[in-house]
């Protein structure tokens, strides 16, 4: 087959056309598929979040856990990893494998809400894992309470984070970030 | 505070500045369909790698080229960021599917940095290694050599002699990337086979390279095998003084192997 090969001047010169022709042909396709504000909100949900958690500076201004040169949790990660150490039991849990993902916003008094779940096989499909596993894993995540709020001279700072779990036969190996 | 604004600044530029290729690549090489959608990212506005108008537009360039494997990459990084393994994951195994020798060696340091999927991780830092015939270059964040991260999966699944193998070959090697940690992980290695002589031996390249409270800690543990309390005290407070100027691993989206914290120097003082 022969290759249509287009020299610098012509390309350069139909680009708009073709940058016209994509923009009409993809803006219905593109308008279909919808995202959040940001990757990763979480918005206020009645049915499942403590509506006396108050985000100091509001949605749009929270910020991600990685901005911060402080790690958030007094006493380090150490200080959340024995906490589970202390507190998760896997005697009584299905020996389930995969990951177990908790993600939730802490406002710049340091409190934690609007947690959320998600479960993940050790082939990175969504996976719905034993609920003496996730229950477990979001009371204690629910329970720390050691976050550190952050402020400005500006304004407060809410922020984003997770806890990723790394869970093998029913049991905690590792905890991430 | 100001610290944080600077660090969050600075974030934010890194993530909202694109990829700036060279479309010209594309042009030279006949491939019309990478050059426009490159043009078309060069020309869009530059917005924050998470919001909805940056994969908006990363949509509008895979509908120009759907082969271009960048832009994949390129919204992946905000599942990644965001815990989303699931969508994290679709999207850079499209992008592997594409071009993998350009984006497994990438895969495969997520899945050690960020999961631990140290199994995930060796299958493709070794199948991009069996495709290319150059070197398997650096990490993401610049800290590691891509063999010096497989030789730590193969550490944290019990085979820590093939480690020790992996990182000795690699430190061997003329002009080759040396990090920031690699002998205090090898040291640590040895450490836990008992090897003293040979842990001690890199313990001390470590400190040439970077005085981290790690390295005193372990030799802390190193004294304390030999009997020679005195000594172990003198590194645990080497360890502490390091600690509290900031003198240790870091890594600002997670924690590396060996890494240790605070509270285990002060506990074992």
């Amino acid at each position: 087959m022969k290759q249509l090969i287009l020299d610098d001047r012509k390309i350069i010169w139909l680009l708009p056309l073709v940058m016209l022709l994509f923009q009409c042909t993809t803006e219905q396709k593109i308008s279909k598929k919808t995202y959040p504000r940001m990757i990763g909100d979480i918005t206020f949900d009645a049915e499942q979040d403590d509506p006396t958690f108050e985000l100091c500076s509001g949605d749009s201004l929270a910020i991600q856990y990685y901005a911060f040169d402080e790690k958030p949790y007094k006493g380090e990660k150490i200080a959340i990893e024995r906490r589970f150490e202390e507190q998760y039991d896997a005697s009584r849990v299905a020996q389930e494998s995969g990951w177990i993902r908790i993600r939730f916003l802490v406002n710049c008094k340091g409190e934690a809400g609007r947690f959320r779940v998600v479960g993940m096989d050790e082939n990175y499909e969504a996976k719905v894992f034993d609920s003496n596993i996730t229950r477990q894993l979001l009371e204690i995540t629910q329970s720390l309470d050691q976050w550190k709020g952050f402020e400005s001279e500006t304004r407060p700072f809410d922020y984003y984070n997770y806890l990723t779990f790394r869970i093998i036969d029913g049991t905690i190996k590792e905890i991430l970030p | 505070m100001k610290q944080l604004l600077v660090l969050s600044i600075i974030l934010w530029l890194s993530s909202a500045v694109k990829a700036q290729d060279n479309c010209n690549v594309f042009l030279w090489e006949g491939d019309s369909c990478r050059y426009a959608a490159c043009r078309y990212l060069q020309e869009a506005p530059n917005y924050f790698q998470l919001t909805d108008k940056f994969h908006l537009i990363y949509d509008t360039a895979i509908m120009i080229c759907p082969n271009y494997s960048d832009i994949y990459r390129e919204k992946s990084t905000a599942y990644l960021k965001t815990g989303d393994w699931i969508t994290w994951k679709e999207l850079m195994d499209k992008a592997v599917e594409l071009n993998p020798t350009e984006h497994l060696g990438y895969r495969g340091w997520c899945k050690f940095q960020f999961l631990r999927d140290y199994e995930g991780a060796i299958q493709d830092l070794e199948r991009l290694d069996a495709l290319i015939d150059y070197d398997l270059g650096q990490s993401q964040n610049g800290m590691y050599h891509l063999q010096i991260a497989l030789a730590l999966c193969y550490k944290m699944i019990g085979q820590p002699q093939k480690a020790i193998e992996l990182i000795k070959n690699h430190l061997a090697k003329a002009d080759t990337y040396v990090g920031n940690f690699d002998y205090l992980h090898l040291g640590v290695l040895y450490l836990e086979k008992g090897e003293l002589g040979e842990a001690q031996a890199a313990f001390a390249a470590q400190e040439e390279i970077n005085k981290i409270a790690e390295t005193a800690y372990y030799q802390a543990q190193r004294y304390e095998q030999l009997g020679d309390e005195k000594a172990a005290r003198k590194a645990l407070t080497i360890a502490l003084k390091r600690y509290l100027n900031h003198r240790m691993m870091y890594d600002p989206y997670t924690h590396q192997v060996d890494k240790i914290y605070l509270a285990q120097i002060e506990e074992s003082l």
